[in-house]
């Protein structure tokens, strides 16, 4: 499902180029859960966004259910993320104007998916917050924020999610909800699941290992 | 994108209120322009029937010989209004003993067709006007030829070889100063008896005069058609030169609006830009979640053009609506005031405020969404990525170079632009520099202050390049205020100096030589102020340096040097109000025949300084050398004249003495007097022009007031926009700061240094670059003297310090009355 060869990430800054990705290597299988684990600052999320078509990487290919993102230009990796991938992040990134129902709404009527308030109130059932579809996102404690970002990566039904430290900005209890919710979700729409994460414990439970260690992936 | 899902995103992101704030701006912006320009519409052309009534019509044909009639006809086909008069000196008689050389009118249904004709029943009685002339048979005459003939209402008397009846006073007629034949007090008459009189022959002095009023198109239509046809001593007088004070007046009123309005087009195109960049920050986030979501470059770009596009035209319907409102406001305040009903705005006002709209939209903010739309959705992911690079220098040249040409479009005037652009491209140079110097090398100043202090020089530095920014649309915004404020004020006080209170009203012609111990006995008498009395002599120049001038009506070329001629006097010292340009004054009593110049008659002459003029009195010819060219204030109600000589060399001729006093309302009926004790002399009633003339400058000025009043609103809320566009980063940080144990007194401290500096700072850059265009606009626009005005220097910096320091901190209190947690969440 996932591929990568020889990934390679540099960026320019104002001391020179600095190296991001050196070389790395990854495969994930259809429906598998794999976790990358890593010290801050390490790589992780540049990896992630790499993944998803956000940034293009220096070298190095990505394969994402066969097509090479490398080839994809910015509006065909934009179609991809529409269609086949979630993201949840770790500061949620819900739009603040716009209701819980709404911004799960988002990413369906983006793709134009028919009935995308109905699809939006099933899945937002499923995280428990079927009483707060009407809510603004500033009226939501944390937990509830991420379960609204969860429902909506959730609601394209994405081939792939890729999960950016979900429990960073959570607190512990929370953050096991969050993450059960992660995985029961996971399991029934066999989505398969790429998750950054320094807690050893969530990493455990996924089929994969990785370990980010400056820029280079330490593999399972 | 489908158009539903446009625009329900368009509606959830209006529920945001970055839309509004965007919104608030354009329509704020619109209306300001809108309401301005439509305002100096009406204005100029209420201002233009305030100078058409100077000449009585829109128009005047002025003719030697008759009007051919199949002009009346074809300005009749033209849609144009008219009415014919005849104007000559003649003498009128009501019995042997008692008779008079006067100036005859003759007038027609319709006149005037500007202005008003103002006349009593008696002499000095109660004024009445509308609608009246003198009928068949009947004769107004001027108040003093009651006492100089011994006749009263109903009697008759004689021009040429009809008698009419008299039957009012003429008091003042709306182009006493533009018809005048000969001298002599005013006899009015219609036209119908003018036939019956016999005394316009071929060859004697008439002027014949056509008045014409209506649209300025069917004017145009017909100067067009008329003027290829017009043949020697044939001339068209239009409204602009017809009465040179006024006609200034109302030509620098009309520079002013101008230049309020195109002012007006700036703070507009500022405070859009502002509120632009605002929602351009906002809305990143924005843009980065509907990318990571799958939304394509286009389908935002088409998602930011019609947010944009319908906020223009929302913005742009607004702000014409209460645009128009606003001039509607200012009319119905100027109300009583306006001699004439103003007239139209027209669809140009609402025009130029979308116009405006249009070109901040697409210059402004369209650029950096456009980048934002085709920006890395990383920005979800590190927070630091995208919004450095807003605004690009592109797009500002871009957008500066379109609202110059929205400008020069709007003020007409190309001098009036380069003076406004040329002041704030002075303090946009001064402000980048002041920024580089201050806000950005001030660490060593930081390293010794007190604590209040370096939390303030940190932020002013952190913020660099956004202070700079700011700083420089605090200053523009503040220069633009402080110009037409400084700007008004000179008009104004010029106006004022114009027709200063104890200005002489009257003039008085005709005094021979052995009456000047009775006049001045009866001013003593009467308490009366008066000019001296000035000799004069009537004569004519026929050659300069031997070579003989051409007359009049053999001149082809236009402004080719030809004879002239005009009223002589002696002085033996520069006559007052005059300014010397070339040359120097005679020692008094110089018996050498030399002579001082008025520059304009100079020019139309030939003559310059060392040249011998051969100048014709009477039957005499004098040879004089140039010594002086002068420069007159003819708007000084003082007599002047074209020629001066020495005492010793004209004083030979016989002539007669002229002067002008000032007469009070109640001294009115001493006119009587003087003309039963002086009866041959000719008394110019300028009293009631000048109060007209004081009346149209107090509307000019009152209306000049409002505008400003308004650019000064308009400038303020760019003033408030340009806080706010800072707000998040100074709230975030004093929230920081606050987090961080930092006690109210101090983070508040710091932000009203902050704001101090940075207002201090810009009202000091718009003292500089108010006072650069204020140079360019009083010498080059309005042809005024300039001189520096130090108090800008001192109020600028300090209103621009209170200003901006009480509106930034004032906008920032939620800081300090907030819990930081919750600033900390919100930003
Ligand atoms: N666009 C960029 N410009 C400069 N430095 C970057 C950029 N993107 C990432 N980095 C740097 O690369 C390193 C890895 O970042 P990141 O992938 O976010 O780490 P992680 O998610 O593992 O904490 C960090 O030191 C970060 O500062
Ligand atoms: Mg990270």
């Amino acid at each position: 499902m996932i591929k990568v060869n020889q990934l390679l990430k540099t960026v320019p800054t104002a001391d020179g180029d600095l190296t991001i990705l050196r070389g790395v290597n990854l495969e994930i299988a259809a429906g598998a859960s794999a976790a990358i684990v890593g010290a801050s600052g390490s790589g992780k999320s540049t990896l992630l966004g790499l993944l998803a078509g956000m940034d293009v990487a220096s070298a190095g290919e990505i394969w994402l259910d066969g097509e090479c993102l490398s080839t994809l230009n910015e509006d065909e990796r934009a179609r991809l993320r529409a269609e086949k991938i979630g993201f949840v992040f770790q500061s949620f990134q819900l739009l603040p104007a716009l209701t819980a129902k709404e911004n799960v709404m988002l990413p369906l009527e983006l793709a134009g998916v028919p009935d995308a308030g109905g699809i939006a109130e099933r899945f937002l059932a499923e995280v428990g917050l079927e009483s707060r579809l009407e809510h603004y996102p500033t009226t939501l404690s944390g937990g509830e924020q991420q379960r609204v970002a969860i429902a909506r990566a959730f609601a394209r039904e994405p081939r792939i999610l890729f999960a950016d430290e979900p429990t960073g900005n959570l607190d512990t209890r929370t953050g096991e909800r969050v993450i059960d919710l992660l995985f029961d979700l996971n399991d029934r729409a066999s989505t398969t699941l790429v998750l950054v994460t320094h807690d050893e414990r969530l990493a455990e439970r996924c089929d994969d290992r990785f370990a980010m260690t400056a820029g280079e992936l330490s593999g399972p | 994108m489908r158009q539903a899902l446009t625009w329900k995103l368009l509606a959830r992101e209006w529920r945001s209120g970055e839309l509004g704030i965007l919104l608030l701006a354009l329509v704020l912006a619109v209306s300001v322009v809108v309401g301005v320009s439509s305002f100096v519409t009406r204005l100029q052309s209420a201002l233009l029937s305030e100078s058409a009534r100077f000449l009585a019509a829109d128009m005047v044909v002025v003719s030697r010989t008759p009007l051919p009639a199949q002009w009346l006809a074809e300005a009749g086909q033209m849609g144009l209004l008219s009415s014919e008069g005849v104007g000559f000196p003649s003498m009128v008689v009501a019995d042997v003993d008692h008779m008079a050389l006067v100036s005859i009118k003759a007038v027609s249904a319709g006149y005037p067709l500007r202005g008003a004709l103002q006349w009593s029943a008696e002499p000095y009685g109660v004024l009445r006007s509308g609608g009246a002339i003198p009928q068949s048979g009947e004769v107004w005459l001027a108040p003093r030829l009651f006492a100089l003939l011994d006749v009263g209402l109903g009697d008759e008397v004689i021009v040429g070889e009809t008698s009419l009846t008299v039957s009012g006073a003429v008091r003042s007629e709306p182009d006493a100063t533009t018809a005048v034949f000969g001298f002599g007090p005013r006899l009015l008459m219609n036209t119908a008896d003018i036939e019956a009189t016999g005394v316009v022959q071929p060859g004697s002095r008439v002027e014949y005069r056509l008045l014409l009023g209506g649209a300025s198109n069917a004017i145009t239509e017909f100067t067009e058609w008329v003027t290829p046809q017009l043949e020697q001593g044939q001339r068209l007088d239009s409204v602009e030169g017809s009465q040179p004070g006024i006609a200034t007046t109302l030509e620098r009123a009309q520079g002013f609006l101008l230049l309020a309005g195109s002012l007006a087009v700036v703070l507009a195109a500022a405070a859009i830009t502002l509120a632009s960049r605002r929602f351009a920050e906002r809305h990143t986030q924005y843009v980065a979640i509907l990318k990571s979501l799958g939304a394509q470059s286009h389908e935002i770009a088409q998602l930011d053009g019609r947010s944009l596009f319908w906020m223009g035209f929302a913005g742009t319907v607004i702000g014409c609506g209460i645009g128009w409102g606003l001039q509607e406001l200012f009319i119905r305040l100027l109300g009583a005031l306006l001699p004439v009903e103003p007239g139209a705005a027209g669809w140009q006002p609402a025009l130029i405020g979308a116009v405006t709209a249009g070109v901040c939209l697409v210059f402004f903010a369209w650029p950096p969404l456009r980048r934002l739309g085709q920006a890395s959705p990383l920005r979800v992911l590190r927070a630091d990525i995208g919004v450095a690079d807003v605004q690009r220098f592109r797009d500002f040249l871009l957008g500066g170079v379109s609202i110059i040409a929205l400008m020069w479009w709007y003020s007409g005037s190309a001098l009036v632009t380069a003076a406004v652009i040329t002041g704030l491209g002075v303090v946009i140079g001064l402000g980048f520099l002041a920024a580089r110097l201050l806000l950005s090398g001030g660490r060593s100043v930081g390293g010794f202050a007190g604590s209040i202090w370096r939390v303030a020089l940190a932020g002013l530095q952190r913020r660099g390049r956004a202070n700079a920014l700011q700083m420089v649309i605090f200053a523009m915004a503040i220069m633009l205020m402080l110009l037409l404020s400084v700007v008004r004020s000179s008009l104004i006080g010029q106006w004022q100096s114009q027709l200063p209170a104890d200005a002489p009203n009257h003039f008085l012609l005709n005094l021979a030589p052995e009456e000047r111990p009775s006049l001045e006995g009866f001013f003593d008498n009467h308490d009366i102020a008066s000019e001296t009395l000035y000799p004069m002599t009537r004569g004519r120049v026929v050659s300069v340096n031997e070579a003989e001038l051409p007359k009049w009506q053999e001149v082809e070329a236009e402004g080719a040097p030809r004879q002239r001629e005009a009223n002589f006097t002696w002085s033996d010292q520069l006559p007052r109000g005059n300014v010397l340009l070339a040359g120097d004054w005679w020692p008094a009593d110089s018996e050498v025949p030399w002579v001082s110049v008025e520059e304009d008659f100079a020019e139309d002459i030939g003559a310059k300084v060392g040249d011998r003029l051969a100048v014709r009195i009477g039957a005499d010819t004098l040879e004089v050398t140039v010594r002086s060219i002068r420069s007159v204030d003819w708007q000084s109600m003082r007599p002047n004249f074209f020629m001066v000589f020495p005492r010793a060399v004209l004083e030979r001729f016989p002539g007669m003495y002229m002067t002008s006093f000032r007469l009070l309302p109640e001294q009115k009926p001493l006119l009587n007097q003087l003309v039963s004790v002086l009866p041959t002399v000719t008394v110019i009633e300028l009293d009631i022009v000048i109060k007209e003339m004081r009346s149209v400058v107090d509307q000019v000025a009152r209306a000049l007031e409002l505008v400003l009043a308004v650019i000064l609103m308009a400038g303020g809320l760019v003033l408030i926009s340009g806080v706010r566009s800072s707000l998040d980063g100074r709230l975030r940080e004093s929230a920081l700061l606050r987090a961080l144990g930092a006690r109210r007194g101090l983070v508040l401290g710091a932000l009203w240094i902050e704001f101090l500096v940075l207002g201090g700072l810009a009202g000091a850059l718009a003292s500089v670059g108010a006072e650069v265009a204020a140079w360019g606009l009083q010498t080059q626009v309005f042809e005024m003297t300039w001189a520096p005005t130090p108090l800008m220097w001192c109020l600028g910096p300090l209103a621009g310090a209170v200003i901006v320091g009480a509106l930034g901190v004032w906008s920032c209190r939620r800081v300090v009355r907030v819990p930081p947690i919750v600033l900390l969440r919100e930003v």
